[in-house]
């Protein structure tokens, strides 16, 4: 006999489910159609059957802490054969931008990404900061290349007239490029440690409680060693394959997926390229690196397009919220823009190619500072619910 | 009817003619001189022109139609003034018994002794006993009552009285409502909302209550005594004599009880004789006159609506010990009900606001999935609404339902689905095993519920589901000036509610002209109850429309025969008095029966008690059914070298019957040496026509009705059961005639096993054959 457990409903949470998607939530009269139906649920407390009714009774704490929630791959089978139409894979969805909403923190900005109005404030910001700088990068050259000379340092990493070669840090300066995104960048990972410290502590407590593991404790190790064996298969799209229903959004996600992965490494590479060995670009079309950046980026805007006609056509099989609208938004913008700005300026049209890169990087700012609040952690939790569930032998 | 002229007429066509001897069927008629035609389609305009022709050239009034199941072409063969008797030939012989298995005789086989025709001998004996029995029955006449009223009495003024009231004046009724309380309204006028009646079944309403009044009001052929009840309802249906009082009061013709059966007996344990009962009945049952003298100044009516309803279950006791029913925030559902109806939910404990409601439907533990008693559907649904009263009163109230059963038939599916879309609404399947004072709370702990194996939930106030207990339960109610007694008797097998049968015969009491409907015979909720009183009305209509032109209301709708008594013969042993099911029978001081022909329901159990014989109907007599087995050739070593083996098996017309039809309307083959007779109710079987048959040297007789128990299905209620006694009885005398009891046997089959019956049959020829002839066979 498990511990007796005292079910304290959360109407808020009931409402704040609601909002995120899952409206049908309520609908579920429990006849476990969708655990079966489910082709990647464990046989030991298969979800999202359980999950449905703790949704319903508005469980916040045995939802947000279960690490089960992330293991769904929203395939949609569960909602295709719900027979009540409750829409178990959108509960789950909603569920997770909760949790996620949840662990992020600071709170405020959580709240602001899942929220429509807040939506002209979180491009606003990013547009005058940019704007500001690129203010600063076109009229105050001088002052700047003072200010950088004082510390020994090039201000400009732009060519100047002799090449006549657009770069984009004739408009932004690289510097600032950097000092926004790489303290940024710390944050965010910040946020994920301290957010993920949380979580594996709480998953492995439900998991205990609801006999859905057989570790005891939390082994720090062997989880990284559960998250090797993991990344292949992520990699692979092995679970997402698994699924019937929405098979067909497996291809655009992992187009997506290593289209990220392909422009991290450019990314680094250039990080490397201009600071270490002081050659800023625009680099050469031929070089490898831009083979890299241009197949990434095609792929990026054909992957995140493709989702977003899935999406379109599917309005009645599989709604579509704000959340998803967001995460779609930004990330097709990114790849556009970026793909834009690159266009523009091999077709030398520089202050085109500039507007492109202002809003490119607005583009940036969305994916990068909102990533612990939107959609996209999922990638960081579903992997490390992934991890903990092999950790945990949960099958 | 002057003279009896029978003729027979004999179908050919449906394999009837491919399968039997012609020739020498009709020689059967034939050799008693009386007419026989043979036609190919008897059913054909041109058949039955043909028999209506020699009906109308005074050549017959009583004849055998030799073709078809009498179940089928009833109306076709139905001829004014006539007797008919139907001989089964198709169903009965051609279609089981098919010429593969029975070859028919070649010339040289025929009378070589040796060689014999089952098929063919079951037709002839077939036309001999329909032949028969046309000689033995009477033409029936209808009975007529000394006075008759159409008036509809409802005993009970809650939803289900006035919308049965409403229901009958609608149609054309003079209606008194008589209510015990001072008003009209019953229990609904005490509640805050009942359940939603229209589409989308979402919003709850206010109780119908009012309208109901406020449309009784309209009617001057409704009229309403409050503050009264029935002292006693004396009579039959058609002249009810019914006598009203005050609640309370007492009163000469107050219904007279039976004397209890350990009175009936003196200090050495014999039992009294008729007079010395009489006796004792009268000092049992002083200040009250008799049940055989009616009250003159009583009010007449036709037929009786009982609507009295229910009575909120008291949960009490050790069994719910662990639902704290002691503490004074676990409260019952009509208790909710009426804090509910005062205005917010409130804890009965300290006046606080009851936010969080927990409702249990199911007090088993984890022992058991049952339900409190007497609750059902309207239990589920009641949940749901009072569940809808906490969200209606608080914004961040919570109202918790463990069940063990959800049931929310028809639409109320959507208003369970409504209720389940309520935020604050939370239900799980779940045994609770227990409900505790905690702190200012309540703690409530279930187990095997969809959330887990073991939950707990606080709560502000518990609510239990009670169940709706049929007042017959406590009180006679009716109050009958009947010999059998005030009550509905043997009413344990229907839970106490007043019943029948509910799945055939809806409505119907276990008194012809008293009908029941809404929370006395189920639980069930207002809407259900409104149609319930539709039918009931409808019931009443039907039952005084029929007593007034002398007919049987139910099961025999139409059924003019009522039992007719020889009295010379009558040892007043009470037997018939006390066996029927209806209480129709009365008996005087002396014990001499008192027919009530209205309150019969024509099943012959009457007939199946008397020792004597004395009791008989028009068309069906112990001498019909009698001269019919006598009818049977059981053929001897004098006729074959190896005769043939001959079974009696009298069938009950109800559901034996017609599932032996489907036997034949399937082609299944069974003993062809087996002769059926279709008795009224096994009830009706006088074990005398068992001692004939095997008297005259059959091998065994088998009774084949209908299951009685727990599961019965006797149209009857108690004619199957008594049969099985009284053929148990017969075991003895058997012996002493040197015959095995197992000749003698008894079946259940339930009309959708026709399937199981040939195989029921032959395992009694085999038992039978086992056991070697019928040692009085040729004497």
């Amino acid at each position: 006999m498990t511990e007796k457990y005292l079910a304290q409903p959360d109407l808020g949470f009931i409402a704040q489910v609601r909002g995120l998607g899952g409206e049908t939530l309520k609908k579920c009269y429990q006849c476990a159609t969708c655990s079966v139906a489910c082709p990647i649920a464990p046989e030991n407390s298969p979800f999202p059957r359980k999950e449905m009714i703790a949704a319903s009774w508005g469980l916040k704490d045995r939802l947000i802490k279960s690490a089960d929630i992330w293991l769904c791959h929203q395939c949609g089978d569960c909602t295709d054969l719900c027979p009540r139409g409750a829409a178990p894979g959108d509960v789950l969805s909603a569920v997770r931008s909760a949790a996620i909403t949840e662990y992020a923190q600071p709170k405020f900005l959580a709240n602001a990404v899942n929220d429509p109005k807040k939506l002209p404030l979180l491009i606003g910001i990013p547009a005058i900061w940019f704007a500001l700088l690129a203010l600063i990068t076109v009229y105050g050259k001088e002052t700047m290349t003072s200010i950088f000379n004082v510390f020994g340092i090039s201000w400009s990493h732009a060519h100047e007239g002799a090449e006549h070669v657009i770069a984009q840090a004739d408009f932004f300066s690289t510097w600032f490029v950097d000092m926004t995104f790489v303290p940024i960048a710390t944050a965010v990972a910040v946020i994920f440690i301290l957010s993920l410290k949380r979580f594996l502590t709480d998953i492995h407590e439900n998991a205990v409680l609801e006999g859905k593991t057989d570790k005891m404790s939390l082994d720090y190790k062997a989880i990284l060693q559960a998250l090797v064996k993991v990344i292949p298969m992520v990699l692979k799209h092995d679970k997402f394959n698994e699924c019937e229903s929405n098979k067909d959004r497996a291809t655009p996600h992992m187009m997506v997926l290593y289209s990220f992965i392909g422009l991290f490494i450019v990314t680094s590479i250039g990080f490397v390229l201009l600071y270490i060995a002081q050659m800023p670009g625009p680099y050469s079309q031929l070089s490898p690196m831009k083979w890299l950046a241009n197949i990434s980026g095609v792929a990026l805007v054909i992957g995140s397009g493709l989702m977003i006609k899935n999406r379109l056509d599917k309005k009645e099989e599989q709604k579509t919220y704000y959340k998803d609208w967001f995460i779609l938004g930004v990330v097709f913008s990114l790849g556009l823009t970026g793909m834009l700005t690159e266009m523009a300026r091999l077709a030398h049209m520089a202050y085109v190619s500039y507007f492109f890169y202002f809003l490119h990087l607005i583009a940036i700012f969305n994916l990068f500072a909102f990533l612990p609040f939107s959609k996209m952690a999922h990638l960081v939790y579903r992997l490390t619910a992934m991890a903990y569930a092999e950790y945990g032998n949960r099958k | 009817m002057d003279k009896k002229k029978y003729g027979v007429y004999i179908c050919t066509g449906c394999g009837i003619g491919d399968t039997l001897d012609m020739e020498s069927l009709v020689a059967v008629p034939d050799d008693e001189g009386v007419n026989c035609t043979t036609h190919p389609f008897l059913c054909s305009k041109e058949g039955v022109d043909l028999i209506k022709a020699d009906i109308a050239g005074g050549k017959v009034n009583c004849m055998v139609i030799g073709a078809c199941s009498r179940r089928v072409n009833f109306d076709v063969f139905r001829f004014d003034d006539c007797i008919v008797e139907r001989v089964n030939l198709r169903e009965g012989v051609a279609w089981p018994h098919s010429r593969e298995t029975y070859p028919m005789l070649t010339e040289d086989q025929k009378d070589d002794e040796e060689h014999f025709d089952p098929v063919q001998m079951k037709a002839e004996d077939y036309i001999r006993m329909g032949m028969i029995r046309l000689e033995k029955v009477k033409l029936p006449e209808p009975y007529k009552t000394a006075s008759f009223s159409k008036k509809i009495l409802v005993l009970g003024g809650g939803v289900t009285g006035m919308s049965a009231a409403l229901d009958a004046a609608k149609a054309g009724y003079e209606v008194t409502i008589v209510e015990k309380t001072d008003k009209l309204g019953g229990y609904a006028a005490q509640m805050r909302s009942q359940m939603p009646v229209v589409e989308p079944f979402e919003s709850l309403r206010a109780p119908v209550v009012n309208d109901l009044v406020a449309e009784i009001g309209k009617f001057s052929t409704i009229t309403v005594k409050t503050g009264t009840e029935v002292a006693r309802i004396a009579g039959q249906p058609g002249e009810f004599t019914v006598t009203f009082k005050k609640p309370g009061e007492k009163i000469p013709f107050d219904v007279p009880f039976p004397l209890p059966e350990e009175m009936k007996f003196d200090d050495k344990g014999k039992e009294l004789d008729a007079a010395a009962q009489h006796v004792k009945y009268l000092a049992y049952n002083e200040g009250r006159v008799d049940i055989l003298t009616l009250d003159p100044d009583g009010e007449l009516y036709g037929a009786v609506i009982l609507a009295a309803g229910w009575r909120p279950d008291k949960i009490e006791g050790e069994a719910f010990a662990h639902l704290g029913i002691d503490l004074a925030d676990v409260i019952t559902n009509d208790e909710f009900e009426k804090i509910a109806a005062k205005g917010k939910i409130v804890r009965p404990s300290d006046g606080k606001e009851a936010k969080n409601v927990v409702f249990i439907q199911s007090p088993g533990k984890n022992e058991d999935d049952a339900d409190f008693e007497y609750a059902g559907s309207v239990t589920s649904q009641v949940a749901l609404k009072q569940a809808k009263y906490v969200r209606e009163d608080y914004s961040d109230g919570k109202a918790y339902i463990i069940y063990q059963h959800m049931r929310t038939p028809g639409l109320q599916e959507y208003f369970y689905k409504s209720m389940q879309q309520d935020d604050g609404i939370f239900m799980t399947k779940g045994a609770v095993t227990s409900v505790v004072q905690q702190g200012n709370g309540l703690a409530v702990s279930a187990v095997n519920t969809l959330l887990g194996e073991n939950l707990a939930i606080k709560a502000d106030l518990v609510v239990l589901a009670g169940g709706m207990v049929p007042v017959t339960k406590d009180d006679p109610v009716i109050n009958l000036a009947y010999r059998q007694g005030p009550a509905f008797r043997d009413n344990e097998i229907f839970g106490q509610y007043a019943d029948s049968n509910y799945i055939c015969f809806p409505y119907e009491t276990q008194r012809t002209g008293v009908y029941a409907a809404g929370a006395i015979r189920r639980a069930m909720t207002i809407e259900e109850s409104m149609e319930d009183a539709t039918g009931a009305a409808l019931k009443a209509i039907q039952c005084i429309e029929s007593a007034n032109r002398g007919m049987a209301v139910h099961p025999r709708s139409g059924d003019m025969t009522f039992p007719e008594f020889f009295f010379q013969r009558c040892t007043q042993c009470k037997r018939c008095t006390v066996e029927c099911p209806f209480g129709a029978l009365d008996d005087d001081e002396k014990g001499t029966p008192k027919a009530n022909p209205t309150r019969c329901r024509r099943c012959g159990t009457c007939m199946g008690a008397c020792p004597e014989r004395i009791i008989s109907f028009a068309d069906y007599t112990i001498d019909s059914i009698g001269s019919q087995v006598k009818a049977i050739k059981v053929p001897s070593e004098d006729d074959f070298s190896e005769p043939p083996f001959r079974f009696l098996a009298l069938i009950c017309e109800n559901d034996a019957f017609p599932a032996l039809d489907m036997v034949g309307l399937n082609r299944m083959d069974y003993s062809p040496n087996v002769r059926f007779v279709p008795v009224r109710c096994l009830g009706s079987v006088n074990t005398i026509w068992i001692k004939d048959a095997l008297a005259q040297g059959m091998d065994g007789v088998i009774l084949i009705g209908c299951k009685h128990g727990d599961d019965y299905q006797c149209h009857f209620i108690k004619g199957s059961e008594l049969a099985e006694v009284r053929v148990k009885k017969i075991g003895d005398a058997l012996s002493s005639l040197a015959l095995e009891e197992e000749r003698v046997a008894f079946a259940e089959v339930a009309i959708d096993e026709y399937d199981k019956l040939p195989g029921i049959i032959n395992a009694f020829v085999k038992e039978v054959e086992d056991l070697g002839p019928n040692p009085f066979k040729g004497f």
